[in-house]
């Protein structure tokens, strides 16, 4: 039986096949036309994988043409340029007058005081009842509407416990609640898995919020225990607010933005 | 406990491909044509579809990967341990759980995708987490990258693994690095072996399988053993501890006495003090190879009292030479023998033995009196058997004179015939003597024998032994016979009776038409004389085409322009046009209309048809052109 290296031995005692390094060569230059007529033939899914991925081959194939294009050519050294230098043709203009000086630094502070409310998703589309909130018919004859079924992902606490099945106005049903919500740290730049507290604020209507509807652009308490953040005052910071950044309905996720 | 085959574990894709392949799957075999206006629970089962196959594919294909790779607690510890020395156990256990682990991850996110699934009201949102659910499975099978290669590599080892029973008769061979294991094993099996002259050409286990006393036995090949203690040893070291700690085999301990392989005999005796608890309960032989270089008896007298000292502890030393073959035979055979004891003694110790020996008994026949009754050898045979020990030549054969005469043999039968007077076996024997037939004379008994024979004969015939059986046919038969001879009669009639009509007259045979035509064809006569008569001048007509030549010149002629039709030179009524050149011009016009019929012709016969009216499809109904999806073409050739 053909044991442990067997392949290796061969060619040890017996060489090569008269015309094996020959072939290989051939073979090897018959590649690229190979590839080429591989690329014009494919069509379909097939052929978009492909040309996408041979796409990306080719832009890393041009940066490291042109990386050993620059190490052979001369650059302009930005460092050696003073800080303030200006070219010839804007010599003549004037600097920045006091009075503009005033305006921007106005501009500034108002800025920075807006900036105290300002969440990493400022603006979302508001979502309509109609698209949140879907109709239960109810009764003998399927007549009474005044049922709601939400639609989208929300959140309910953990003492939460239904209301008598008649007399629940809107219905959260269980495959749609979450409890845990992916926070990225936006300074660290890493996403953690944290137990959601409960829904602050969701842009849409007060409503939602009080039905614990989680969506694009709503502000939630998220449990930061985990990180070990501590105040000056040297207590533990246990619950920060985070808000979600995707459509928790379209991906079975809440991903969301920690506020700091 | 599952059997495992090393040799068949399913390839481990890589983590790149194993997605391609799973994606490229859920997307050929999924259907893929869905809209907007459909029905709700249409679209919602159409991609709840394509997550649960994608889930199914990948927890199928992971858990194969997980049956196939062999658990080390269900192993022999013979393999268990050899695997852990190569691929370490630790690292084997982890890569496999992770892919169980990954295997668990892609079922929970398969069926949480499912179950949200359920609330999606829209085309848009079903798709999207169709798509999230996918990505989330690719995305944990990227995580896995490492553990996939790491064992895709170990299955690879381990298939070119050789296969060694733990369970059988082996014997092992150990020692140093060169001092001749691989030669040996060479010698005695059909293994092959490097055999070179650098230290540890063996890196690994090798097996040979070899017979003895109708039985089959494996020779295994370690790589040499330095000697340092167990924690400094290497990989490759470590097989050989391996397989001596974990075979039952009869270890051949190989020493070089000519300290060729670099080590002294001392360092090689060191080695042998070390290694020895490993050869407790195993039958142990000292082997003292590269005896042609150096004998035991050249050495030194302190060397000589090390083999000495081995012989009272027991081992026996034998002194071979892989290179003159001297020896290695009886290496072989004391080992082989010693194992088999061992191996029976072992067995007769064990509990199964009693099983079997309640059932045993040999049955001897008790004597009835006091008469001695020795074995019957008849003369010839003690003669024989006497004959084959002393080698006495046997009486000349035939064959023997046929190979020594080569191409002057005859076979001569005559020579052995036994007649009164020896000189006339040559002659030649007369068929008639005085008038009388000598092969009736062959047996005196002759007329006898012939006069009962012919009595038989007519008692025979008397009793009706060759009388054609009686018809044994039913009424069917009977029918039928009758039916078909009055057929025969019928048309016998018939042909009497259209011969008698005779509607034309009595039929000329065609080959004497050939003379009728000269009467209805015009003369020559004739028409020179209707021309001359109407104007014409018809002197010196003899070489006008309407003249007819004698058979000879025509067929000359005939011969000599061999193509030439030249309707011109013959005339109609001495031979007729071949009807192949028959209507044509000239020579020009014959050979483009020869080419036009060979040419109608190849297509018939390229699509091996019968003639140009066979239009017979021998497949109506091609698969290429019917099954299958339409991809890239049309229903003509798809």
């Amino acid at each position: 039986q053909p044991q442990n290296e067997h392949i290796e031995l061969h060619r040890r005692r017996y060489g090569y096949r008269l015309d094996y390094h020959e072939k290989r060569r051939k073979k090897e230059g018959r590649e690229a036309h190979e590839r080429s007529r591989k690329a014009k033939k494919m069509i379909g899914l097939k052929a978009k994988l492909y040309h996408k991925q041979r796409h990306a081959e080719k832009i890393q194939m041009k940066k490291t043409i042109k990386m050993h294009e620059k190490r052979n050519t001369k650059k302009k050294d930005d460092e050696k340029t003073p800080k303030g230098a200006v070219p010839a043709y804007l010599l003549d203009r004037e600097g920045q007058s006091r009075a503009k000086v005033l305006s921007n630094m106005i501009k500034q502070k108002r800025k920075e005081k807006a900036g105290k409310w300002e969440v990493p998703v400022p603006k979302v589309r508001a979502q309509g009842e109609t698209e949140v909130l879907k109709v239960i018919r109810t009764g003998k004859r399927k007549k009474k509407a005044w049922k709601r079924m939400v639609t989208k992902v929300c959140f309910v606490g953990d003492g939460f416990t239904r209301k008598p099945p008649k007399y629940e106005r809107f219905i959260r049903p269980m495959g749609l609640r979450f409890k845990k919500a992916h926070v990225t740290h936006p300074e660290l730049k890493a996403t953690f898995c944290l137990p959601i507290l409960g829904v602050k604020k969701n842009p849409s209507s007060p409503l939602y919020t009080t039905l614990g509807v989680i969506t694009k652009g709503t502000v939630i308490e998220v449990n930061v225990s985990e990180l070990g953040l501590v105040t000056q005052g040297g207590k533990v910071i246990w619950g920060k607010y985070a808000q979600v950044t995707n459509n928790p309905e379209n991906d079975g996720c809440i991903n969301a933005v920690l506020l700091v | 406990m599952a059997l495992y085959n090393f040799k068949k574990i399913t390839v481990v894709p890589s983590a790149k491909d194993f997605i391609d392949l799973t994606l490229s799957k859920t997307q050929r075999k999924t259907p893929t044509v869905i809209h907007k206006h459909y029905q709700i629970h249409r679209i919602r089962h159409f991609y709840m579809r394509k997550v649960k196959y994608t889930q199914q594919n990948y927890h199928d294909r992971l858990t194969q990967i997980l049956t196939d790779f062999p658990k080390l607690d269900d192993i022999h510890p013979f393999y268990a341990d050899l695997m852990n020395v190569l691929y370490d156990k630790d690292h084997y256990k982890l890569a496999l759980g992770q892919i169980n682990i990954a295997k668990n991850l892609i079922d929970n996110v398969g069926k949480d995708y499912v179950r949200l699934m359920k609330y999606g009201d829209s085309l848009y949102r079903c798709k999207q987490l169709k798509r999230a659910a996918l990505g989330r499975m690719c995305t944990i099978i990227k995580r896995q990258k490492q553990s996939l290669e790491y064992l895709e590599q170990v299955r690879q080892h381990l298939s070119r693994l050789p296969t060694i029973d733990p369970n059988t008769r082996t014997l092992l061979l150990c020692g140093y690095p060169n001092v001749g294991k691989s030669s040996f094993i060479n010698k005695v099996t059909r293994a092959d072996v490097e055999v070179q002259p650098y230290a540890f050409t063996t890196k690994s286990l090798f097996v040979g399988h070899m017979d003895y006393k109708y039985l089959r036995w494996q020779v295994v090949d370690t790589p040499g053993i330095l000697d340092h203690p167990l924690e400094d040893r290497n990989t490759i070291e470590m097989q050989a501890i391996t397989a001596l700690a974990h075979l039952r085999a009869a270890v051949l301990y190989v020493m070089d006495v000519s300290e060729q392989c670099g080590h002294s005999l001392e360092e090689q005796v060191e080695l042998f003090r070390n290694i020895k608890p490993l050869f407790a309960n195993k039958p142990l032989i000292i082997v003292a190879n590269k005896c042609d270089v150096k004998r035991i008896a050249e050495l030194p007298e302190e060397s000589q009292k090390i083999f000495e000292a081995f012989e009272a502890e027991g081992f026996s030393v034998i002194e071979t030479s892989t290179l003159t073959e001297e020896g290695v035979i009886q290496v072989k055979t004391e080992a082989c023998d010693r194992l088999l004891a061992h191996r029976v003694d072992t067995k007769m110790k064990g509990n199964k033995v009693n099983e079997v020996l309640n059932r045993l008994h040999l049955a001897m026949p008790t004597k009835r009196d006091n008469k001695e009754r020795l074995p019957f050898i008849p003369e010839g045979a003690v003669a024989r058997k006497k004959r084959m020990e002393v080698d006495t030549p046997k009486r000349k054969l035939e064959r023997d004179i046929e190979l020594e005469m080569g191409d002057d043999y005859v076979l001569d039968l005559q020579k052995y015939w036994d007649l009164m007077n020896s000189s006339e076996k040559y002659d030649k024997i007369p068929e008639i003597w005085e008038g009388h037939n000598i092969l009736d004379f062959i047996d005196p008994d002759i007329m006898r024998k012939l006069e009962e024979l012919e009595k038989e004969e007519e008692l025979r015939e008397a009793a009706g032994e060759y009388d054609s059986e009686p018809e044994s046919e039913d009424e069917e038969m009977m029918e039928i016979r009758q039916l078909a001879q009055q057929i025969r009669e019928k048309k016998k009639l018939k042909i009497l009776q259209s011969k008698e009509k005779d509607t034309r007259g009595p039929r000329m045979p065609r080959t004497a038409k050939k003379a009728s035509i000269e009467h209805t064809l015009v003369q020559r006569k004739v028409l020179e004389k209707e021309m001359t008569d109407l104007g014409l001048d018809m002197t010196n007509k003899d070489d006008a085409h309407y003249v007819r030549r004698s058979r000879s010149v025509t067929r000359k002629r005939k011969r000599d322009e061999s193509e030439t039709p030249k309707s011109v030179a013959r005339s109609r009524s001495s031979s007729r046009t071949p009807r192949d050149v028959s209507g044509l011009r000239d020579e020009k016009m014959v050979k483009k209309v020869k080419t036009m019929a060979k040419k109608a012709q190849k297509k018939m016969n390229r699509l091996g048809k019968k003639g140009e009216s066979d239009r017979h499809i021998f497949n109506l109904k091609p698969r290429h052109l019917l099954a299958g999806k339409r991809k890239s073409g049309k229903t003509q050739r798809r």
